[in-house]
């Protein structure tokens, strides 16, 4: 009976949370219904979706985005990894955070497109220069928000690991990367939509196979409803990676202190 | 606190990597076939400097970027007030707007070469949908967080609503418009460099795809250096303003206090 009641609420919650996709699927439906199938410019959802259809059943979709998603995930893990690592080390110092400040900013200040074609000059068209550059530009702000966090951390948490007697290794285990877990996560938050939007420039910019060069291919060939029909998946892509994120956050920071979080 | 304000080991760690790089680049241990000196990158750069290259190209960026992040801040504005005031609005057309947004801009790009060909619309289209979002959700937030308190205030003193808006809102949320207004500027200059890498054969982004292909290392990297001064540039120009305008809306936080 009780459970009977949270589920139906759950769906009046679901429902109410729906309506607010009206207007979207509302536009969609005037399109279908008004849009003329051979329309070279605004061709109706169904021929986005025949496209989509067409393209995994000849074998060039599900490539393409297998290439995006390993370059993208495998990216931004490493990221992550060595950013976080990385972060802790020049976080603990400061004289090295001081020294490195500069440089570490002007690194993130610089526009992430702009490294892609430094990468193509300097590595040629390899397969691993995607790789490179979503990894180099995804690390700052996982790196520079770890390492502000720990010189923003409270005093007395080191204290805390003196009175324990802890060595350097333990305290950074037990006390200072636990601390710095939620701007971590911030930065980490930061890194993704960049870590999407360059692995799609450099498949764009260098045609190395993905999801970004089928676009363009499609675009150079006048193929309007493949263009829309990618575009919506790779929407698609974004939001999942987002709702992934954020449980994941949620999951994790559900063992902090809210006043962390 | 005891450092002093000018970053002296900062300074010195970039010298002392620059000469590195010097070092390397010279003595060929460094394994790049087009890899160039500093000092390579330095004479380039004065030469486009001189030759008035890096002017022009700079110009139809900032230009862009400009019209881009003017528009962008109206929309963003326009939506978050819209949607920040009015319940009804948002409960009906919220979750459209949550669908929208993590699209990533860059996917419009092949669209909007579709429509509108090699061009400046094709790159303030993917400027303005990229940018519209920031200021568009800190509006709204601002806007929702006003306090009841100076509702209250403005029936007191029998405000009509215009006023209510103009004297009594907006100012409450100006610090968190300006935030999302500073965030949209740098998104506006990522957009702006990659639709001109591939969409719009002008400004500072098509500059270094075209060094690129014409194997110019060195006048490349001085545009990828400037590209960098120019992002830093703005980035704290913007800070500046907007901690100008803020100064003047202090009372605004008096809630807070």
């Amino acid at each position: 009976m009780r459970k009977g009641q949270a589920i139906n609420l759950q769906l009046i919650a679901a429902l109410q949370y729906a309506r607010g996709l009206l207007p979207l699927l509302l536009g969609l439906a005037i399109w279908q219904a008004f849009g003329p199938e051979k329309s070279p410019y605004f061709p109706p959802p169904s021929a986005w979706l025949d496209s989509i259809v067409f393209l995994a059943r000849n074998g060039k979709l599900w490539p393409a985005l297998a290439a995006t998603v390993t370059t993208f995930a495998a990216g931004t893990g490493l990221a992550c990894a060595i950013g976080f690592s990385l972060g802790l080390l020049i976080g603990r110092s400061r004289p090295l955070r001081r020294a490195l400040g500069p440089l570490l900013e002007f690194c993130r200040g610089l526009p992430p497109p702009v490294l892609v074609p430094v990468a193509v000059l300097l590595l040629g068209y390899a397969e691993s220069l995607k790789l490179l550059v979503v990894v180099w530009v995804s690390i700052w702000p996982v790196l520079l928000n770890t390492s502000m966090a720990i010189g923003q951390l409270d005093e007395l948490l080191i204290d805390v690991s003196r009175t324990f007697h802890f060595n350097a290794v333990t305290t950074l285990r037990k006390i200072v990367a636990p601390a710095v877990v939620p701007a971590f996560l911030l930065g980490v938050r930061i890194a993704i939509p960049l870590a999407i939007i360059i692995t799609l420039l450099v498949e764009m910019l260098t045609s190395v196979p993905g999801i970004g060069s089928l676009i363009v291919t499609s675009q150079r060939q006048f193929r309007p409803a493949e263009v829309y029909g990618l575009l919506v998946l790779v929407g698609i892509l974004g939001l999942a990676v987002n709702a992934i994120f954020t449980s994941l956050e949620r999951a994790v920071l559900k063992r902090w202190p809210p006043t962390l979080q | 606190m005891r450092t002093s304000k000018f970053n002296i080991p900062g300074l010195v760690t970039i010298l002392v990597l620059l000469a590195g790089w010097e070092v390397l680049v010279r003595s060929g241990a460094a394994k790049f076939d087009y890899l160039p000196a500093p000092s390579g990158i330095l004479l380039a750069s004065g030469s486009l400097i001189v030759s008035g290259e890096l002017f022009s190209q700079a110009l139809h960026t900032v230009e862009s970027i400009l019209i881009g992040w003017t528009v962008a801040a109206a929309i963003g504005i326009g939506l978050g007030l819209a949607l920040g005031l009015s319940p009804l609005l948002r409960r009906w057309s919220l979750a459209s707007f949550e669908v929208l947004r993590p699209l990533p801009a860059i996917a419009f790009l092949p669209l909007a070469l579709l429509l509108f060909n090699f061009s400046l619309t094709t790159e303030l289209v993917l400027m303005i949908y990229a940018s519209v979002w920031p200021v568009f959700i800190n509006t709204m937030g601002g806007v929702m967080g006003v306090t009841s308190r100076l509702y209250d205030v403005s029936r007191t003193l029998r405000l009509s609503r215009m006023q209510t808006l103009v004297k009594v809102i907006v100012p409450a949320a100006a610090p968190a418009i300006v935030t999302g207004c500073r965030l949209s500027m740098g998104l506006t200059l990522v957009m702006a460099i990659v639709a001109e890498m591939i969409a719009n054969p002008h400004g500072l982004g098509y500059a270094v795809i075209s060094e690129l292909q014409a194997m110019q290392p060195q006048r490349m990297f001085a545009y990828v250096l400037f590209i960098g001064m120019l992002s830093i540039a703005l980035n704290a120009g913007l800070l500046w303003v907007s901690r100008h305008i803020l100064r003047s809306h202090r009372w605004a936080h008096a809630d807070h206090a």
